[in-house]
């Protein structure tokens, strides 16, 4: 047997965790409250829009994508909740942060918890993946402006990559899961 | 380094590891995890930092893994109450979840929480699982609103909940029917204002009866329990529900039996005795209890404990049944006592003979209390049944020949009874007792015998040495023994004074200044002055006729008693003590027996409760200032007597009006009298909340002008007076029209007072509309009670519609306003209803017939204005009448109904 078998950064290991599915990706869907995130976990689960009503609390689903397992956990996003947030940090491989892009008014709020958020020591090394959803909508501010608006071009030191999306139709999901499998796949 | 290395988390230790077992990707795992977790918790370990981690396990597949993490939340939600919301999330999921077990756990457990801050989040789940398709869930939720209940019951009424309990009691399921109902006595026990949630009435009560047979032992003991505290209309409806009930008696469950007694005792009370019906409940109810009392001892006992209530409500039932309650010998001491009281309340003449025979057998016994308490039923059966006196007197001297020590001294405790109750009967024996004097050692025999002695002492030769022996370790004696002594001594010198002057002059200095106990002190300075300054008068005070000693010394106060009546099967009735006694925190409302009713429905007056709202708003009455009056200025209408006059001399089918009484009254100068039907004077405020005042009172309608009328009783021991009256705002308007006169009331004394009303004061909807709430001030305090008004005071004079009129404005008024009631047990023919409704301004403007059954349509004015539009439906030889009332204003309608059934019936 060869070195490179025993060699976590080994490609030929990455390629076998791949084929097996391998340990089970952890990821948070996190934002604002009524950003859309409750409909986009449940799109990627089960491929259809639900009715949802306001997640008090949080859900957890597992979702394979592309031979990918993840485990992906949604939390509410009222006020009330957001502290609770850090209690799901541990273990993280990757944050999808939703952001409704036709709230303009609070557009800023949601800067604030990204940021405060990407502070966290038990984030460091997560993807983040910002999805500008609601794109569907009349008078939504475009993926740049979203971009601009959470000041992501301050952003040092993390893997990351916005995507406009619409939960709602379901566009621009599959680009950005994609995207985010190969950023998994690849780390390290 | 700094020491705030200490206060780091730890990163090793029991909590650590089962922290990160919990986060493991292997669900084996995190289910072992959580088990230790539960099982740490079990035994008393703080798991409470886990709680994150074990929230997050909530949401799986695992049912068994569900209702561990469940278990944990109902543990610790209460230690991290703002973390506890991110369970919220899948308590709603799993309330819609597919599997019914599921969604009922969920909605169980999240009753069990008592957060504030989630309780909102949990009652649209809550709503859903009420209307579940699976009773099992529908079940569990009316479980759930009672805990709901107890955390927030603002919120349950607000949401509506009461009404989709109200729907569950008509649920098909008896099951759902059961639990619906003890949420609902649950939540009627802890409400604030004392009064029951949702009324029962005829119909529900139906239901709960068909679920009754039908769901299971703990089911049924709910709807009994809920069936006892509903009070029937009338004895109909009290003995139909007690004919359904009966078959419970039949029950193999001990609860369901104790229940279904304690309805029908409670009924019994409302049903006329004399009936056949009650003779052969009477009969029925023995068998189940004497049931009862072959099962274990434990149970045994309470059914003792009950039935003792029982036999001391209505001896009746088990007065052949003596011989259950002979004592076996190897029953546990604590039945054994029961038993021997119950025995002494069924002794009768008819089985002395019997009872007494046990009763000297057990004096034999090995037991030391039971054979006192026997020794001490001899003396009560001696006092009980006169005629067995004689045989129990020589049972006990029987007894005291034995010389056993404790026998003897129960023996004369109960002989000295014996003596008060029939004096000048049995003092032969007093010799014997005396034999007995040097072995008496407990208190309350010697003092049996030295009140023997003292007030036999004329019979007694060598009373003064007996005496005397005694005193000499006076100092050492109990207060009771003491007390006796002297009263003993001074007797005696009272009947020889010759020769125990000494004595006498002993003990009065012993008592008085020899001992630090003030009584004895007091009692021994009052004998010295007597004494002293007139014999004669002291003769007459010590030596007075003593009153006969009662026959029931050891009986239940008879409202005590009702009250444990209506709590039988509980606590209460075991500890014979009000619940209100020994269960904290709850006000509780008292329960009370029905009372005999008459065949109408009277809404009874209610003191209210403390209702900080309505004391609020009476509070800010001023009651102190002397109370403005709105003068009568809008009189109720004058009748015109000629118009009407007219109109009957024109009008054909016009009945004879009332005003016709008036106008001959006029004529011949009679005085004006009351026509309208007066409602029997009821209670409005009784003399333990009015602080010895005793309110009762009516309402009546004479000449045009409504008035109150009163009858105080002044039951305390000053005299009362600067009596005022003040209304608060009611439906009617109603307000006094001039002060209220009551002269001052010296104790004992009645007064009947009447206050003129008019109907000009503020209006404001009250619930229901005939409440008319209360403040009564006098020297004492302010009271405040809550009545309710009778409608029919409200019917004006001039409410004779035309007919034209009335036709055109039945047409009018739209179906969805027309209500109909059924007027039951009504002994008047047409002609008769016709007149005594006249009488109270209901006229009758058309009457019809129509296949054989005869049609009155009447017309009644209300002093606001508003008219009602009545059709009575009469069969000729059937006691009821069918009324279609119709009215812009349906809300007066019930008071209508009632007006009517109250007239008709009087």
């Amino acid at each position: 047997m060869t070195s490179s078998t025993y060699d976590p950064d080994g490609g030929l290991f990455s390629y076998f965790r791949n084929l097996l599915g391998g340990r089970e990706m952890r990821i948070l869907i996190l934002g604002l409250d009524g950003a859309g995130k409750t409909t986009i976990l449940y799109k990627l689960q089960v491929g259809e829009v639900v009715t949802t009503i306001p997640t008090i609390g949080f859900n957890v689903e597992q979702v394979t994508y592309k031979n990918l397992k993840f485990q992906v956990w949604d939390l509410g996003g009222q006020t009330s909740i957001r502290p609770y947030w850090r209690c799901y940090y541990s273990n993280t491989d990757a944050i999808i942060y939703v952001v409704d892009s036709a709230d303009k008014d609070r557009i800023g709020i949601s800067k604030d918890e990204l940021l405060y958020m990407l502070r966290e020591e038990e984030l460091q090394g997560a993807i983040l993946v910002v999805l500008a959803n609601k794109q569907d909508m009349d008078g939504c501010m475009s993926v740049t402006e979203v971009y601009q608006a959470l000041g992501l071009d301050a952003l040092k030191n993390r893997t990351f990559q916005i995507f406009k999306t619409s939960a709602k139709k379901g566009e621009g999901l599959e680009e950005a899961m994609d995207w985010l499998s190969n950023a998994l796949t690849s780390r390290k | 380094m700094t020491d705030s290395k200490y206060f780091t988390t730890t990163k090793k230790g029991e909590i650590f590891e089962l922290k990160s077992e919990l986060n493991s990707d292997k669900k084996e795992k995190k289910r072992e995890a959580v088990k230790k977790v539960i099982a740490s918790m079990t035994v008393g370990k703080d798991v409470s930092a886990l709680f994150p981690d074990v929230v997050n396990c909530m949401q799986t597949d695992n049912l068994e893994l569900k209702k561990l993490v469940y278990l944990y939340l109902m543990n610790y939600a209460k230690s991290h109450p703002d973390m506890a919301i991110m369970a919220v999330n899948t308590f709603v999921k799993d309330c819609e979840d597919t599997n019914p077990l599921i969604r009922a756990l969920a909605v169980r457990t999240m009753g069990c929480i008592r957060v504030d801050k989630i309780t909102e989040y949990l009652c649209e789940p809550l709503r859903k699982c009420l209307k579940d398709e699976d009773p099992y869930v529908r079940k569990t939720a009316a479980v759930c609103v009672a805990k709901l209940y107890d955390i927030n019951a603002q919120l349950v009424e607000d949401q509506g909940f009461l009404d989709q309990l109200k729907e569950l009691l008509s649920d098909s399921n008896p099951m759902v029917v059961a639990n619906t109902v003890a949420a609902l006595s649950e939540m009627n026990e802890s409400s604030p204002s004392g009064s029951p949630l949702i009324e029962m009435n005829a119909q529900t009560i139906n239901k709960l009866l068909t679920a009754l047979n039908e769901c299971t032992e703990w089911g049924q003991v709910f709807i009994l329990d809920s069936l006892a505290n509903y009070s029937p209309k009338n004895e109909r409806e009290a003995q139909s529900i007690c004919e359904r009930i009966t078959p419970r008696l039949a029950h193999a469950n001990a609860a369901v039996v104790l229940s279904a007694v304690k309805v029908l005792i409670k009924f019994m009370e409302m049903l006329s005795s004399e009936t056949d019906f009650v003779s052969t409940l009477t009969k029925k109810l023995a068998p189940p209890l004497v049931t009862l009392l072959s099962s274990e001892p434990e149970v045994q006992y309470v059914a003792l404990r009950n039935i003792n209530l029982i036999v001391q409500k209505r001896p009746d039932i088990l007065k052949h049944e003596m011989k259950v309650f002979f004592v076996k010998y190897n029953d546990p001491i604590y039945v054994k006592l029961e038993k021997l009281d119950i025995m002494i309340r069924l002794a009768s003449q008819a089985n002395i003979a019997q009872v007494l025979s046990e009763l000297k057998e057990y004096a034999t016994e090995v037991d030391v209390d039971f054979v006192r308490k026997a020794v001490r039923a001899i003396g009560r059966c001696a006092i009980k049944v006169e005629q067995s006196a004689e045989r129990c007197v020589s049972t006990l001297l029987d007894l005291i020949q034995t010389k056993v020590n404790y026998v003897v001294q129960e023996a004369i405790v109960v002989i000295k009874d014996i003596f008060r109750k029939y004096p000048n009967k049995y003092e032969s024996i007093i010799s014997t007792l005396c034999e007995n004097l040097d072995t008496l050692d407990e208190p309350e025999a010697r003092a049996s015998m030295i009140w023997i002695i003292g007030e036999y002492a004329e019979r007694i030769d060598n009373a003064d040495e007996l005496l005397e022996s005694f005193l000499e370790g006076f100092h050492d004696e109990n207060t009771q023994v003491q007390l006796q002594l002297l009263t003993a001594i001074v007797k005696l010198f009272l009947k020889r004074p010759s020769d125990t002057q000494e004595l006498v002059q002993q003990v009065l200095s012993l008592a008085t200044q020899d001992s630090d106990n003030p009584d004895l002190r007091d009692r021994g300075f009052i004998y010295w002055r007597l004494l002293s300054t007139d014999p004669a008068a002291a003769k007459e005070v010590v030596l007075a006729e003593k009153p006969l000693i009662s026959e029931e010394t050891d009986l239940l106060e008879p409202t005590l008693l009702d009250e444990l009546i209506c709590h039988i099967s509980s606590l209460a009735s075991v500890y014979h003590k009000p619940p209100t006694t020994f269960v904290e925190g709850r006000a509780g409302l008292r329960k009370s027996l029905p009372a005999k009713t008459e065949p109408t429905p009277q809404p009874s007056a209610s003191v209210i409760p403390a209702q900080d709202s309505l004391i609020g708003d009476l509070l800010s009455m001023d009651l102190n200032a002397p109370p403005t009056y709105n003068p009568p200025s809008a009189t109720p209408p004058v009748v015109d007597l000629l118009a009407t006059g007219l109109d009957n001399l024109l009008g054909n089918d016009a009945p004879v009006s009332s005003t016709t009484t008036g106008l001959l009254g006029d004529i011949f100068g009679i005085a004006p009298v009351v026509t309208g039907y007066i409602a029997p004077k009821q209670m409005w405020l009784p003399a333990d909340k009015g602080k010895g005042l005793e309110l009762w009172g009516t309402f009546s309608r004479k000449n045009g002008q409504i008035s109150m009328d009163f009858t105080f009783h002044n039951k305390a021991m000053q005299p009362m007076m600067d009596f005022a009256i003040q209304l608060n705002k009611n439906s009617f308007g109603l307000t006094p029209a001039k002060p209220l006169l009551v002269t001052p009331l010296q104790p004992r004394l009645s007064q009947e007072v009447s206050l003129p009303l008019a109907t000009t004061g503020a209006i404001q909807r009250m619930e229901p509309l005939t409440n008319l709430q209360v403040a009564l001030k006098n020297n004492i305090d302010v009271f405040y009670f809550a009545t309710i008004v009778p409608m029919h005071v409200y019917f004006v004079e001039d409410g004779q519609m035309d007919k034209r009129l009335f036709l055109q404005t039945w047409k009018d008024i739209p179906a969805q306003n027309e209500v109909q009631y059924i007027l039951s047990n009504v002994q008047c023919n047409t002609e008769t209803v016709v007149q005594k409704m006249q009488q109270n301004n209901v006229f009758t403007i058309a009457k019809r017939n129509v296949e054989g059954q005869d049609m009155l349509y009447q017309s009644i004015k209300l002093t606001n204005g508003i008219w009602i539009l009545n059709e009575l439906k009469i069969s000729p030889g059937s006691p009821n009448i069918t009324l279609s009332l119709k009215s812009v204003s349906l809300d007066i309608a019930p008071g209508v109904c009632q007006s009517y059934d109250a007239i008709l019936h009087s």
